[in-house]
C-alpha cells in the first residue's frame, strides 16, 4: 500500500475522531478521492461524537460551488456540522440582498478578486505612478468598505473572512519583479496591507486571509484547474480546493471550540533525540548534525506560537536536575527555562502532572495540547482527560518541526500586546511567588514590589483586549456579561458610559492590561457598575481595591453622588461573591450601594496610580473637559 | 465487467443518489442531480479514480454511462 492508502485505511478503523484526524496526519499533499472522503464522513458520522453546527454563506464574485463536496468533510474533521450558503454568483455588494439575513451564518467567506475592488487591476500596473498607486489602493480599500459595510449590516454578528485570488501567473516583470522597484508584487502586497490595516481599525470581527500563502503552502502550478477556471470560471484543483475548504474551516474551527492556550511538551525525542537521562547532556540528539538539526528546528517552530500568545509548559518524565542542565548549558538548545510558563520534571503520573499545570496556569485542560513521543502516555491521556489535544511526535526525526502545523486551536483571531507578553507575565508571576515566600511581612512584600497602576480611560487603542477580557475572564468577574467589539466601541463613543481599563508594572515587569470596568449613567447621580473584571494573575497585592478606588474618584469627580453594583453568581466567579461588601458597599433588595464621595481604601496603599485621559481632540474630550471643570 | 459498478459508485457517490437509479444506459438528462456543477465533480471523480485526465472537450461529451464506459476502455486498455 502507498503511505496515503495506508493512511487512509488506518482513518477508517479509528474510534475517535480525534483518531481519525492523526491518522490523516500530515495533511499537506493528502488529496482524496471522492469515494474515500465519502467513506471517511459516513465513518466520523457514526463514531458518535455529535459535531457542532456552524452556518457558513459564501460571497463570490468567482464560482465556488465545487467547493462543496469538501466542506462536510473537513467539518466533521473538526468537530463541526457545517451548512453551506451560497449567495448568488456576482452578488457580494446588495444590501442585504445577498440572502446573508435570513441565513444568519457563524462566518461568511468573501471570495473576491483584486480587480473586483478596483477597476485598473485588471490591467498592468507597473507603470503606474506612485501617486496612481496610492489612488488606486486607497479606492479599492474603499470599495472593500461598501461591501463589508453592507455585509455587517445583514449580519451583525457573523465572522466575515475576506480572500483575495491568487494570481494565477507570475508577475508582470518576470523574474526581475523584485528588482523593480514598482512592479505588480510590489502593488499587491501594499493592497494587502491595506486591507488588513483597514479591517483592524475599522472592522470588527472581519478578517483576512492571504491567500497567496496558501499559493505558496500548494505550489501555484498545482493549486489551479485551468479546465474548470477557462470552462466553469472555477478557480481551483481538487488538491487547491481541499487546502482552501481546510484553510477555512480553521476558523470556523476556532470560532466553536475552545483555543488551545498551552501547549505541553514532552522532553527526550521530543525536544531532543535520545533519553536525557541515560545519553546524559551531551549524547542527547540536539544541534546541527541529523537528527539533532530537526530537533532544533522544532524547537525554533514552538517559539513561533509563543509569539501567538500561546504558552508552553513542560512534562516530562525525568530527573528534574538533568532537564535544567540541558535547559540551562546545552549550546544548541533554544528554550531555556524563562521560555516555559510552567515545568513537571518528575516521576509522577501524567495525568496528575497535567492537572496540576492547569491549576498552576489557571488555564482549562481543554485549552491544553499535549505532545509526547511515546504511544503509551498519549493513549492514556487521551483516555483520562478526554479534553486535552494529545498529539503524537512522528516517528521519523525530519517530521518533528511539522508536529503542530496542522493544529486548528492553535490559530488566533487576533493578537494583542498581552498575548505576545504572556510568557514573561507568568515567568514573573513565577518570581513574585518566590520572592513571596521569602519575605516574612505581607505589607513589606508588596512595598518591595514597587507597584504602579495606570488606569486609562475610554482607549479606542485598548479595544481589542478590553473585548477579550470581557470574553474570557471567568473567575473575578462580578457580573460575566460577554461583549463585542461593536459594544465596547459604543460605550466610548457614549457619554453615560465609562470604559476603564488597568495595567500594573512592579519590579519584575509589566502586566499588560489585566482589568476592566464598565460604568453606566455618569450623567445623572446614580452610576452603575455594569462589569468589573480582572485577570487572576494580579489579585491579592491590591489592584483590585486600587482599581476601585479609582473608578469612585473618577465618578465622584465628575457629579456623581452614588454608585450602585451588582455580584451575578456563575459556577466560575465565587472567588468575588464578597467583593462588594468587602469595599464597604451596603446590600438591599440584591444591589450594592456606596455614596460618592469614598474614603480611601487602605488596602490600596502599595500602589501608585495614574490616570490616562482620552487626548484625541473629538467631541467626546470636549464634552469631558465642561463636565470636568463644572 | 466491474468499471462500471465503481463508475455507478462514483456517480452515486458525487449526486448523493442510491446506485441502483443508474444503470447501463443513463444518461445526464435521467438524473436531475446530474447538473453541471454535479458533471465536473463527476469529471474530476474520474480522473482521480482510473488515473486518467480529460481534456474540456472531452468533459462536455462524456455526459452518459455508455459514453464514460466506453472512454475508460480505451483510455485504460493495456499497451
Amino acid at each position: 500500500m502507498t503511505p496515503v492508502a495506508e493512511r487512509f485505511q488506518k482513518a477508517l478503523t479509528a474510534t475517535s475522531r480525534a483518531d481519525v484526524l492523526a491518522a490523516l496526519r500530515p495533511r499537506r499533499a493528502t488529496a482524496l478521492g471522492p469515494l474515500e472522503i465519502n467513506r471517511l464522513v459516513a465513518h466520523l458520522r457514526q463514531l458518535g461524537e455529535p459535531p457542532v453546527a456552524v452556518k457558513l454563506v459564501l460571497l463570490r464574485t468567482y464560482t465556488t460551488d465545487l467547493l462543496k463536496t469538501y466542506w462536510p468533510l473537513e467539518g466533521l474533521l473538526n468537530g463541526l456540522d457545517i451548512s453551506v450558503y451560497e449567495a448568488p454568483y456576482g452578488v457580494i455588494h446588495e444590501e442585504g440582498g445577498a440572502g446573508t439575513e435570513d441565513a444568519k451564518p457563524d462566518m461568511a467567506c468573501f471570495f473576491l478578486r483584486a480587480e473586483d475592488l478596483h477597476p485598473a487591476l485588471r490591467d498592468p500596473v507597473s507603470a503606474l505612478s506612485d501617486e496612481a498607486r496610492a489612488t488606486v489602493v486607497d479606492e479599492a480599500v474603499a470599495q472593500l468598505d461598501n461591501i463589508l459595510s453592507s455585509f455587517r449590516r445583514a449580519s451583525p454578528l457573523a465572522l466575515g473572512v475576506v480572500t483575495l485570488l491568487p494570481p494565477m501567473h507570475g508577475p508582470e516583470l518576470g523574474q526581475f519583479d523584485a528588482m523593480a522597484g514598482e512592479s505588480s508584487g510590489d502593488l499587491r502586497s501594499q493592497l494587502k496591507r491595506r486591507i488588513a490595516k483597514n479591517l483592524r481599525e475599522k472592522h470588527a470581527a472581519v478578517l483576512f486571509d492571504d491567500l497567496d500563502e496558501l499559493a505558496a503552502e500548494v505550489g501555484r502550478a498545482t493549486l489551479f484547474d485551468p479546465r474548470l477556471w477557462f470552462s466553469s470560471r472555477f478557480p481551483w484543483s481538487v488538491a487547491g480546493a481541499q487546502a482552501l475548504v481546510r484553510r477555512l474551516v480553521r476558523y470556523a474551527t476556532v470560532l466553536k471550540y475552545p483555543r488551545a492556550k498551552v501547549i505541553v511538551l514532552d522532553a527526550d525525542n521530543t525536544l531532543w533525540g535520545g533519553i536525557v537521562g541515560e545519553d546524559g547532556p551531551d549524547g542527547i540528539a540536539l544541534g546541527p548534525e541529523y537528527p539533532g538539526s530537526a530537533f532544533v528546528a522544532f524547537q525554533r517552530r514552538l517559539l513561533d506560537f509563543q509569539q501567538r500568545g500561546i504558552l508552553l509548559a513542560m512534562c516530562s518524565k525525568n530527573n528534574p536536575d538533568d532537564v535544567a542542565e540541558v535547559l540551562r548549558d546545552h549550546p544548541h538548545q533554544l528554550l531555556r527555562e524563562s521560555h516555559f510558563a510552567a515545568m513537571r520534571v518528575n516521576w509522577e503520573p501524567k495525568i496528575d502532572n497535567l492537572k496540576s499545570l492547569a491549576k498552576e496556569l489557571n488555564l482549562g485542560l481543554d485549552s491544553f495540547v499535549c505532545v509526547d513521543d511515546s504511544p503509551h502516555e498519549c493513549f492514556q491521556v487521551k483516555q483520562q482527560l478526554p479534553q486535552v489535544t494529545v498529539v503524537a511526535a512522528p516517528q521519523q526525526p525530519v517530521e518533528i518541526p511539522w508536529t503542530l502545523d496542522d493544529i486548528p486551536s492553535l490559530e488566533i483571531l487576533s493578537l494583542t500586546h498581552e498575548d505576545r507578553e504572556r510568557t514573561a507575565m507568568y515567568v514573573q508571576e513565577r518570581q513574585r511567588k518566590q520572592l513571596a515566600t521569602r519575605s516574612t511581612d505581607y505589607g513589606q512584600y508588596l512595598g518591595s514590589l514597587e507597584m504602579e497602576m495606570t488606569v486609562s480611560l475610554d482607549d479606542r487603542r485598548h479595544l481589542q483586549r478590553i473585548v477579550q477580557l470581557t470574553q474570557k475572564t471567568n473567575q473575578f468577574n462580578l457580573t460575566t456579561r460577554r461583549y463585542l467589539e461593536t459594544d465596547i466601541e459604543r460605550m466610548i463613543e457614549h457619554p453615560d458610559w465609562l470604559v476603564a481599563d488597568f495595567s500594573l508594572t512592579d519590579v519584575f515587569g509589566d502586566s499588560g492590561i489585566v482589568g476592566v470596568a464598565l460604568v453606566n449613567g455618569l450623567r445623572g447621580t446614580t452610576a452603575e457598575v455594569d462589569t468589573l473584571l480582572m485577570s487572576c494573575r494580579v489579585i491579592g497585592r491590591g489592584a483590585e481595591t486600587a482599581f476601585l478606588q479609582t473608578i469612585l474618584d473618577e465618578c465622584a469627580q465628575r457629579g456623581v453622588q452614588r454608585i450602585r453594583a451588582q455580584y451575578l453568581p456563575t459556577r466560575m466567579n465565587g472567588l468575588v461573591k464578597d467583593y462588594w461588601p468587602r469595599h464597604e458597599f451596603a446590600e438591599s433588595d440584591g444591589w450594592f450601594h456606596a455614596d460618592l464621595p469614598h474614603r480611601a481604601f487602605s488596602e490600596a496603599s502599595a500602589i501608585r496610580v495614574t490616570v490616562v485621559r482620552p487626548t484625541s481632540g473629538g467631541s467626546r474630550a470636549a464634552a469631558r473637559a465642561s463636565v470636568s471643570s463644572s | 465487467m466491474h468499471q462500471i459498478e465503481t463508475v455507478k459508485d462514483l456517480m452515486a457517490a458525487t449526486f448523493g443518489i442510491e446506485s441502483d437509479r443508474i444503470g447501463a444506459q443513463t444518461a445526464q438528462f435521467d438524473i436531475v442531480e446530474w447538473d453541471s456543477v454535479g458533471h465536473l465533480n463527476l469529471m474530476l471523480s474520474l480522473e482521480q479514480t482510473f488515473g486518467v485526465t480529460l481534456d474540456v472537450e472531452q468533459m462536455t461529451q462524456l455526459t452518459s454511462v455508455p459514453a464514460i464506459l466506453q472512454y475508460l476502455e480505451a483510455a485504460c486498455r493495456p499497451q
